[in-house]
């Protein structure tokens, strides 16, 4: 709890420090992202840790152009060179500066990486514009930091350093040959990313990026698999540094399969070997999502339940038929939709094409409900109507702050993102502001469920049984739900997840009206807004009074599209599947549920029918946390026990001992909910 | 029209192939002392366990789950003893075939044969057990006629059917009877299994005396290699 909490704090304050004190905000700054002591959950050990390496900070002026921020940063960052493995070094002391928020959490298109040099980019900057200057030193400035790691290896003892530096020295010159040379290129370039401050950088498609150099390649499988798991491995690296919020949100995720166009499925060896990769190393980073359609092969699909059955927390599975098409509708050109990637969790979009923002902000559904109940007079509702009508007034004055707050925003200037990201070379515009194709912003939902039960039991216990007043329900939920008898009413009706007319009517309601006041919003580029129905931030957004479902103050809101209660997982499916994710709604739509490692192993076909038959009902997205409470509740209790436990937290998965506590508690509890241990 | 039920279970994975609904009607014809559904023993309402349903909620309630049968599954009507209520159940069940679903009884066969035959009409799939063969036995422990019951396989369309075997002191009493019958009625498969504790609760519920000892895991694998030799048969966990 204390370190979830001093994290927000440290987070508010630097961001209030942004504009003055630079020095104060680089040492906040380093107590967040240094993580040194995060596992003991230490405040004063994690200041120690940082005070001593204050020495090697380093970030460059902001009086230089970017590129030559850039420049003077690639300069100065201490190389590693690792004993074996492919080189993968990151300077956690030195990073760049800032005025603005950096645009992150988004994949970079690897294919573009691979099949340029960085002589070739160069020829396109040949004006002396600000843009191709800045470019220029980008360009500069990456030559510079291969120059270095050559003359490193140079001094290394690696016997196969005539191989690596033939593979640096190639970045500047050459397209990539090798499948090797491939993997260590984007390593690369993945490490320039975090190196200049972007978070949750995603890997995008290998499988598909990699096609033609595998086959190119005259490797075996087995080799190709080493090769992988050797990736994986030098991907892992810096895990507590590249982690965001909470250790293992590092966003790295690669997205396996997929439909490149209608009826016409790819996966190649690759995709079959990342997974088994995956599944050998029991590592929970990097993490996989399988693109899923009618089409996948029957073995690929098991192959990705098996993976997940081992506890790693990944594949996520992705369903084509439903994001594909709602991306097209949304107004992303064809093409482009058949080639998404996912942001941090799995909010969609194309690859290397766009600011796409999916994780701009929190959409939080229950505040303008309890707005509604905290200010309006109570008695003037004289039916369920009228209250929804209130509920959706206060949406709608609650959307417009939002996202209006949002538009205050801007993102600070990117050259490096920029040469990756379409069309900003040639629209010579640096992609913070606007040169790339698509700038839409995402947001994704908290506390849609405990919203949508609280609206029901108004409905329910207010107008049609007539049980209490409004202002009696409103009541027990100011005195948090003293009242047992009122709480146990509030938590016993049907429920979001459950497959009934009345809530799943309401809850497309609800969001088709979102998705309105959506649609008559523009964000600062004139591009769209967008969210999904996820809801990563369950428990750090959760600070919100009690509200109409039972759920008490600051208690955790409920997870994603969820059910615990019951075991019945066909109705959780069915209910998944008849909300309506169109419009404005695809921005990340998974259903979240628990189940026993023992029981996908006894019913192991049965149970790949079953996730192949509710995708094809319409799922969007599913992720599983495959646990039993037993295990969690032992390894609370005893660490030292399982130091490999993962879990699945929100969009990722992560060692359970990493978690700080009231995150464990919350999965215990659906843990235990789920297998009908609760009360 | 309506029937008497306890549960209505979906994603039900071991009551018959692929993924099913099971429909657990209320009223057996027989009480073993080890039964799994003790509630579903007596065909009156016990307090919260049964209540009735129209065959037209009930349909409505199998066909939600209709996109998960397309690999096998269906409907399995368990108990308590299905068969019952099948006069009951016959338009629901016309109906069910017409549309194609998978039908299953999970029965004892302690039935009048005029309720398995309208069974037999619409069924794709059996599930019977044999809990014991010795006729006194059967009297005593069970409450029921082991010749209705032997008279009533002659009935049975074997190639649909799987044999279900309670391990209890009584079936390895009855190995030899048991062997003897499975001979001469060769069902697809048999599924054996040992007793589990999870209805204590509900004994409790009822106030109910529990008949509950394991057998050993050593006794279970022999019998099982034993029934093996003559049709393929799985150690199951229900």
């Amino acid at each position: 709890m204390a370190s979830v909490k001093f994290i927000n704090i440290a987070k508010s304050v630097f961001f209030k420090l942004e504009q003055y004190d630079f020095t104060k905000k680089f040492l906040i700054y380093s107590l967040i992202t240094r993580k040194q002591n995060w596992k003991n959950k230490n405040l004063p050990k994690t200041l120690t840790g940082a005070l001593p390496n204050y020495a090697h900070f380093y970030t460059p002026s902001l009086k230089d152009s970017k590129g030559v921020q850039l420049k003077n940063l690639f300069s100065k960052l201490d190389i590693n060179i690792s004993k074996d493995n492919f080189i993968f070094t990151i300077d956690e002391f030195k990073t760049v500066n800032y005025k603005y928020r950096i645009a992150d959490n988004l994949s970079i298109d690897y294919s573009k990486v691979l099949n340029t040099s960085i002589n070739e980019l160069k020829e396109q900057f040949n004006d002396f514009d600000d843009y191709s200057l800045n470019q220029m030193s980008t360009l500069e400035a990456i030559e510079i930091l291969i120059d270095r790691i050559v003359q490193k290896l140079n001094a290394s003892g690696r016997t196969d350093r005539q191989e690596l530096i033939d593979y640096f020295e190639n970045i500047k010159t050459d397209k990539v040959k090798t499948f090797k040379e491939a993997l260590q290129r984007i390593l690369f370039f993945n490490q320039l990313l975090w190196q200049t401050g972007h978070n949750l950088n995603g890997f995008g498609r290998l499988d598909y990026v990699l096609d033609e150099i595998y086959n190119r390649d005259d490797i075996t499988k087995d080799e190709a698999l080493g090769l992988i798991k050797q990736f994986l491995k030098s991907a892992h690296s810096y895990y507590e540094y590249k982690s965001n919020s909470l250790i293992g949100d590092t966003g790295q995720i690669i997205v396996l399969g997929g439909l490149n166009g209608e009826n016409d499925y790819f996966s190649n060896d690759l995709t079959y070997l990342f997974l088994k990769a995956v599944k050998d190393l029991n590592q929970p980073d990097p993490k996989l999502i399988l693109r899923y359609s009618k089409e996948t092969p029957k073995d690929l699909l098991s192959l990705a339940i098996e993976t997940m059955a081992t506890g790693v927390g990944s594949p996520l599975i992705s369903n084509d038929e439903m994001v594909i098409p709602n991306l097209i509708n949304f107004g992303y050109n064809a093409q482009d939709a058949y080639n998404y990637v996912v942001s941090a969790c799995w909010e969609p979009a194309p690859v290397g094409k766009g600011l796409e923002l999916n994780n701009v902000d929190s959409f939080v559904f229950i505040v303008p409900l309890n707005q509604l109940l905290d200010s309006e007079d109570l008695s003037q509702f004289s039916n369920f109507d009228e209250f929804l009508s209130s509920y959706k007034n206060y949406l709608i004055k609650y959307t417009n702050n939002l996202l209006d707050e949002i538009n205050s925003q801007n993102w600070e200037m990117d050259p490096l993102l920029s040469l990756f990201i379409d069309d900003c070379n040639q629209n010579h515009l640096d992609f913070s502001e606007g040169g790339a194709i698509y700038n839409n912003y995402g947001l994704t939902s908290v506390s849609l469920s405990n919203t949508i039960n609280s609206l029901y039991n108004v409905k329910k216990l207010v107008f049609d049984d007539k049980k209490y007043t409004l202002k009696e329900l409103n009541d027990a939920r100011k005195n948090n739900f003293n009242d047992e008898f009122i709480l146990d009413d509030l938590k016993s009706q049907i429920k979001f997840g459950m497959d009934n007319d009345e809530i799943l009517n309401l809850t497309n309601e609800v969001t088709e009206f979102v998705s309105e006041v959506f649609k008559s919003r523009n964000n600062k580029f004139g591009d769209k807004f967008k969210f999904g129905l996820s809801a990563p931030s369950y428990i750090s957004k959760s600070n919100v009074d009690a509200s109409l479902d039972g759920r008490k103050n600051a208690e955790p809101f409920n997870v994603h599209i969820s059910l615990e209660e019951n075991n019945d997982y066909t109705e959780l499916m069915r209910f998944a599947s008849k909300l309506d994710y169109s419009k404005h709604r695809f921005n990340g739509n998974v259903v979240d549920f628990m189940v026993s490692p023992d029981f996908i192993k006894k019913n192991f076909e049965k149970f790949t029918d079953f996730i192949k038959l509710s995708l094809d009902m319409g799922v969007f997205q599913m992720q599983l946390n495959v646990v039993d409470s037993k295990t969690l509740i032992d390894a609370q209790q005893n660490p030292d026990k399982f130091p490999n436990l993962i879990v699945r937290v929100w969009g990722f998965s992560t060692y359970f001992n990493d978690l700080p506590k009231d995150y464990q508690d919350v999965l215990i509890k659906r843990a235990l909910e789920h297998e009908g241990k609760s009360n | 029209m309506k029937v008497r039920v306890t549960d209505i279970q979906h994603f039900s994975l071991h009551d018959g192939p692929g993924i099913r609904t099971t429909v657990f009607l209320k009223g057996c014809s027989i009480s073993c002392p080890w039964c799994a559904n003790p509630e579903c023993i007596s065909s009156k309402i016990q307090g919260d366990f049964g209540y009735d349903i129209s065959l037209e909620k009930l349909e409505d309630e199998i066909l939600k789950d209709e996109p998960y049968y397309e690999t096998g599954g269906g409907v399995t009507f368990s108990g308590g003893e299905p068969l019952l209520q099948i006069k009951n159940l016959e338009s629901l069940l016309k109906s069910l075939k017409l549309k194609n679903i998978n039908i299953c009884f999970e029965t004892s066969l302690f039935v009048k044969k005029d309720y398995l035959n309208i069974a037999n009409f619409y069924a794709d799939e059996f599930i019977v057990d044999i809990k014991l063969l010795n006729k006194e036995n059967a009297k005593n422990i069970l409450n029921g006629n082991i010749d209705q019951y032997l008279d009533n396989l002659n009935s049975l369309d074997l190639n649909k059917t799987t044999f279900r075997i309670p391990v209890t002191e009584y079936s390895l009493n009855d190995e030899d009877l048991i062997l003897e019958l499975i001979k001469k009625y060769v069902p697809k498969k048999i599924e054996i299994f040992k007793l589990h504790n999870l209805a204590k609760k509900k004994y409790e519920i009822l106030n109910k005396e529990f008949y509950y000892k394991e057998v050993s895991d050593v006794n279970l694998i022999n019998f099982r290699d034993k029934l093996n030799e003559f049709v393929r048969t799985e150690i199951i966990e229900i």
